[in-house]
């Protein structure tokens, strides 16, 4: 039977940054990923917002990763019948979120863990836990094969199977759960760079538009431009006041309403070229939900850290900055545990104390930046300020910040695209 | 018949039967023929059954919107069932 010091469930964005840092302690670390290439299986947006970069560990940011471009600002636009109606724009001097795609950034980001020593098994999937007593000791994969650790880092993402078999976990509620539908198009570089101008953009409508969800219900339209591709979002929460939402008849609804206003029929939309249809769920609102968000992170002989933690940007839908944050303090605290000998949840529970007490994590999964938006069903005008409150407040809040840095070190802290 | 073929998306054999409906837990309410975009699910008398996962993407909207737990889910084996490079 395998020992291993520390054994990282998930190779998506938060897996491989706590197996580098664990591996780089000289600890024996395995990543086990059910996927056959990390990344595989993420569906993702995405923008990564350019704090997890200046926050996160340097060795992302300095280490080249694969990002498509530099988004210097967001444009909301507000659509009534076939128009858009108000346009907002919001541009900053540097980048403000990174455009990515996650198979890419997931196996670079694995290929690293590899580099620092790390042990990675793709196509193998965690189906429980070794369970001795209250304590996590392992984990047993869906060959039958038991590999035992003194750690868990559980990055297996929202759908929390492993940690709900560890007993610390229960399954999230469908009014926290969003499930979206995303495409993407080829484009070429240049019509991306006239029509988009560096930004990314969001498409706000009443509900009777049926353009989107119902305010606060889900995610409004997403236009993320790539380098030669745009990804389009849009997405929907399960459940809401009692109502199950029939998601499967109402996504295509809000597509055909956008992809009929005349400025995808006549500026993008002829453009672009069909590559791909894909959906999935994000625990938008796990944060909001207290029987959620007090759920515990740590068990004896197991950290969950990123989607799995609970850790998606409430307002946003962010989740790679948390996770990064996440596993990296997870990692801090399995290698201390490790040494001390210690690995009960009594131990590991400093990873509650600084994960609470990190700048950006407990901020953003509290945020109500969205969910604030479902007073707005009646009321334009408040929709347009809850909008500009949820998009670009939190833009603004970081330009003192970077006022601050001198433009060199603010170079230092971003990474290069 | 599902549509075996989602632009930009392939799905790997070998999954096995990683989503089943408890049929004893199982109202038939239909919440989940209700949210699965893949239409992986139907109803007959008067309860829930998996037509196919020839589509799944896994999401488990399924199982996060039954609230009588009688949908299984677990993931598909090692390096089966759907991937994408476009995510």
């Amino acid at each position: 039977m395998e020992r291993y010091d520390v054994i990282v469930i998930g190779a998506g964005f938060g897996g491989p940054v706590a197996a580098k840092k664990c591996a780089d302690a000289g600890l024996h670390t395995l990543i086990v990923e059910k996927s056959q290439i990390p990344g595989d299986k993420v569906i993702s947006g995405t923008y990564i917002p350019a704090t997890a970069f200046m926050m996160g560990p340097s060795w992302i940011r300095e280490g080249n990763p694969p990002l498509e471009r530099a988004a210097y600002g967001v444009k909301i636009h507000f659509v009534k019948g076939a128009e858009i109606y108000l346009s907002l724009r919001m541009t900053l001097p540097s980048p403000v979120a990174y455009g990515a795609y996650c198979r890419p950034m997931c196996t670079w980001l694995a290929e690293q863990a590899v580099k620092a020593g790390a042990e990675l098994r793709t196509s193998t999937t965690a189906a429980d836990v070794i369970k001795e007593r209250d304590w996590v000791k392992g984990i047993v994969t869906d060959e039958g094969e038991e590999l035992r650790s003194e750690v868990v880092i559980d990055s297996e993402g929202l759908i929390n199977l492993l940690a709900i078999k560890a007993g610390i976990r229960r399954k999230y509620i469908p009014e926290a759960i969003e499930l979206c539908i995303e495409y993407d198009f080829a484009m070429a570089n240049a019509d991306i760079e006239e029509i988009f101008e560096n930004h990314i953009e969001f498409h706000f409508a009443m509900p009777e538009e049926k353009l989107i969800a119902p305010l606060g219900q889900g995610s409004v339209v997403y236009l993320f431009p790539y380098r030669n591709s745009l990804h389009t979002c849009i997405g929907q929460f399960l459940k809401h006041e009692g109502k199950v939402a029939d998601t499967s008849k109402l996504l295509d609804t809000y597509y055909q309403t956008y992809f009929n206003t005349r400025r995808w029929k006549e500026v993008i939309g002829p453009k672009t070229k069909l590559r791909a249809k894909m959906w999935d769920t994000c625990p938008l609102y796990v944060g909001l939900f207290p029987e959620m968000h007090e759920m515990p992170r740590c068990g004896n002989g197991i950290i969950l850290i990123g989607d799995a933690a609970g850790f998606e940007d409430t307002s946003t839908g962010a989740g790679i900055p948390n996770a990064w944050f996440s596993a990296d303090l997870a990692a801090d605290v399995a290698i201390e545990a490790i040494k001390a000998g210690d690995t009960s949840a009594a131990f590991l529970h400093r990873y509650d104390e600084r994960w609470q007490a990190h700048p950006a994590i407990l901020p953003s999964i509290t945020d109500w930046g969205r969910r604030n938006l479902l007073k707005a069903q009646q009321d334009e005008s408040l929709m347009v300020k809850l909008a500009w409150e949820q998009w670009f407040a939190p833009i603004a809040s970081f330009v003192p910040t970077l006022t601050q840095i001198r433009p060199e070190d603010l170079a230092a802290l971003l990474p290069k695209v | 018949m599902a549509e075996k073929v989602i632009l930009g998306v392939e799905w790997i054999p070998g999954t096995g039967d990683f989503i089943k409906v408890v049929e004893e837990s199982c109202n038939g309410c239909g919440d989940c023929v209700r949210v699965c975009l893949a239409k992986c699910f139907g109803l007959r008398r008067k309860k829930a059954y998996v037509k196919s996962l020839d589509n799944c993407f896994e999401c488990a909207a399924c199982w996060f919107v039954c609230l009588e737990d009688a949908i299984d889910f677990s993931w598909p084996n090692g390096g089966t069932g759907f991937r994408t490079e476009f995510g």
